[in-house]
């Protein structure tokens, strides 16, 4: 059986990889360049100042999130990808001959999800101040 | 498919799941009971492993094998595993955290399991990432600890960016085989050693494998892991996730990899040296006996390595056998330092490092039986005749010499002469220097987990006949190609 590189052209088949590199290298400078030459310059004390949707700026830019922020946006992302396995699964569900493996396989998976729900809400990781 | 055939994994997955559960509806005081819940869980798993030894398959699509290999590895990591969790019971007493503990280093043992186990690159490196996720969370368990913390922090950095080298060698493998499978890269190896590609592979799966099995250069961050982790998971990491490492290696390169042998084989022998050497040599000026434990590991993993040179069956089961070994010493050692650390820090809270040798001082009459087990530990990683460390060092240091590799054993052999230095040390704080502090009561779960340990040390040493040859027979596994 044959690899999916064809290990006699290896060089060869790396002169793209070479191409887009050297690209990657000379493209941000000419673009700099470009702006440079061609966009007008301001100097109103309006243009240094943070933008905030266009409104007059409030307060200061550096405020602490509460650690729990993140915790959220965790618990939010697990399952949300909980989610995107679903989806391969509904797709090959019928018309393979697996449909009992499959919901039993799912079935775990989805309690097992389940678990880390329970978790979440007993360990209060849920609660915003606690 | 028979699902009894993994139904150790099962157990110890069932297991860690309830402790969890059942953990979040307990008060601290009550979770006591998850240590004795999760023991008995690997008790049961270890029953089920012994029940089904000799037995052969193949499972999930050729992607999981059952063989010797597996079988004698899954025993290693479920021993470690039973020795962490009765360690354990007496380590989270108290702590609002306990379930997670016990979790985590039930989630641990399967990923150990499946990568003793694995007949794929990708089932393997799953696993392998289990166990090493598993582990990065416990090596911080003590979260206001700041070594603690520099532990957890040095070993997840260092462990994410091997597990990163190792997929992508896993990639080049799977470019030029056109699989994943490991029988069949073995099979299509020819392609892999025609083609700069192989070097490649082999040196970025060597640079993955060297940092969990903490090869020198590869190992800046166990000293500082092994010291700062608490004792318990220490022993967890030294003992069980470096073995992973190595089963993991012997798969890829003694099975998968056996046509670039030239290529790795001088690697092996060249890490091997150094980090034997400087394991000890670097050990014997530790004042952290926990620190002088990881620098001696480093050295133990430099004479398992000398296995990847020689490459004759008897060498691959000395290997093999020395896993086994090591296990119990290593394990036993950290735990032992887990007893002598609780008695410490319950005499004096703020203690700011109960893990110095000055605290085995006369330890000889303060714990008695701490100390006659961690004197067996010691001994037998310094290869004391009537111990597994003496039989291991024999069968390893003997089949090299007899495959021509004299240097090498004799280099192996000067070393173990040096460790002897340090392990002497402790023995000698242990028993021969004078203290006014009088005697404390032994904490019973790390005195059950300590005999444990020692008997099992004990008996590879007396009795060691039965498990050589079985562990030559796991050997055999690897040099006819797997499955």
């Amino acid at each position: 059986m044959s690899g999916i590189i064809d290990i006699s052209n290896i060089a060869n088949s790396y002169i793209p990889v070479a191409v887009i590199l050297i690209v990657a290298l000379v493209m941000p400078p000419i673009t700099m360049l470009i702006i440079k030459l061609v966009s007008p310059r301001s100097k109103a004390s309006a243009k240094y100042a943070t933008y905030e949707a266009g409104s007059v700026p409030v307060g200061n830019a550096r405020i602490q999130f509460n650690v729990e922020y993140y915790l959220y946006a965790i618990a939010f992302v697990l399952f949300d990808i909980e989610v995107l396995f679903l989806y391969p699964w509904t797709t090959i569900f019928k018309g393979h001959d697996i449909t009992s493996i499959a919901t039993a396989e799912m079935l775990v998976f989805i309690f097992v999800v389940l678990f880390g729900y329970v978790y979440l809400i007993k360990k209060e990781a849920l609660k915003w101040m606690k | 498919m028979n699902l009894m055939l993994v139904a150790p994994e099962l157990t110890i997955a069932v297991t860690g799941l309830a402790v969890l559960l059942i953990g979040l509806f307990l008060p601290t005081d009550s979770k006591k009971i998850l240590g004795y819940l999760a023991s008995l869980g690997v008790l049961i798993a270890l029953a089920l492993t012994v029940s089904s030894l000799g037995t052969e398959a193949l499972l999930f699509y050729n992607t999981v094998s059952i063989d010797a290999l597996s079988q004698f590895f899954k025993i290693v990591f479920l021993v470690v595993a039973l020795l962490f969790t009765i360690a354990g019971i007496k380590y989270t007493e108290g702590n609002s955290n306990t379930e997670e503990f016990f979790t985590l280093g039930l989630f641990a043992t399967i990923g150990m399991m499946f990568v003793a186990s694995a007949n794929d690159l990708m089932v393997l490196f799953v696993a392998f990432e289990l166990a090493s996720l598993a582990t990065y969370a416990l090596a911080g368990f003590e979260k206001k600890n700041i070594k603690s913390l520099e532990a957890a922090m040095k070993y997840f950095i260092i462990g994410s960016l091997s597990a990163a080298l190792m997929l992508l060698g896993i990639s080049y493998v799977y470019g030029a085989t056109g699989t994943t499978s490991i029988p069949e890269i073995a099979a299509n190896s020819a392609t892999l050693a025609s083609s700069p590609i192989g070097i490649v592979a082999v040196v970025l799966l060597l640079a993955g494998f060297g940092f969990k099995i903490a090869l020198v250069p590869f190992h800046m961050w166990a000293p500082d892991t092994y010291q700062g982790s608490p004792s318990v998971v220490s022993a967890l990491l030294a003992a069980g996730s470096k073995k992973m490492g190595i089963v993991a290696a012997l798969k890829v390169f003694v099975v998968a990899l056996i046509a670039l042998k030239a290529d790795w084989q001088i690697a092996f022998a060249i890490l091997a040296v150094i980090t034997m050497t400087y394991g000890n040599v670097v050990a014997l000026k530790q004042t952290s006996v926990k620190r002088m434990l990881a620098y001696s590991s480093l050295a133990q993993a430099g004479y398992i390595t000398m296995a990847f040179v020689v490459l004759t069956p008897i060498a691959l089961g000395g290997g093999i056998f020395y896993a086994l070994s090591h296990g119990f010493m290593k394990a036993g050692a950290f735990i032992a330092t887990a007893a002598v650390t609780y008695m410490v820090l319950s005499e004096n809270k703020d203690s700011a490092d109960p893990d110095h040798i000055e605290n085995f001082r006369g330890l000889g009459k303060r714990m008695p039986i701490t100390a006659l087990c961690m004197t067996i530990f010691v001994f037998a990683l310094a290869g004391i005749p009537l111990t597994a460390g003496y039989m291991s060092k024999f069968v390893l240091f003997s089949s090299t010499i007899q495959s021509g590799f004299v240097w090498l054993a004799v280099i192996a052999i000067l070393n173990s002469a040096i460790s002897l230095g340090y392990y002497a040390k402790i023995v000698k704080y242990m028993y021969f220097l004078p203290t006014d502090s009088e005697k404390v009561s032994e904490p019973f779960p790390y005195t059950i987990a300590m005999i444990i340990a020692a008997v099992g040390v004990l008996a590879l040493g007396f009795w060691s006949e039965p498990f050589v040859h079985w562990a030559m027979e796991a050997a055999s596994v690897l040099l006819t190609g797997g499955m």
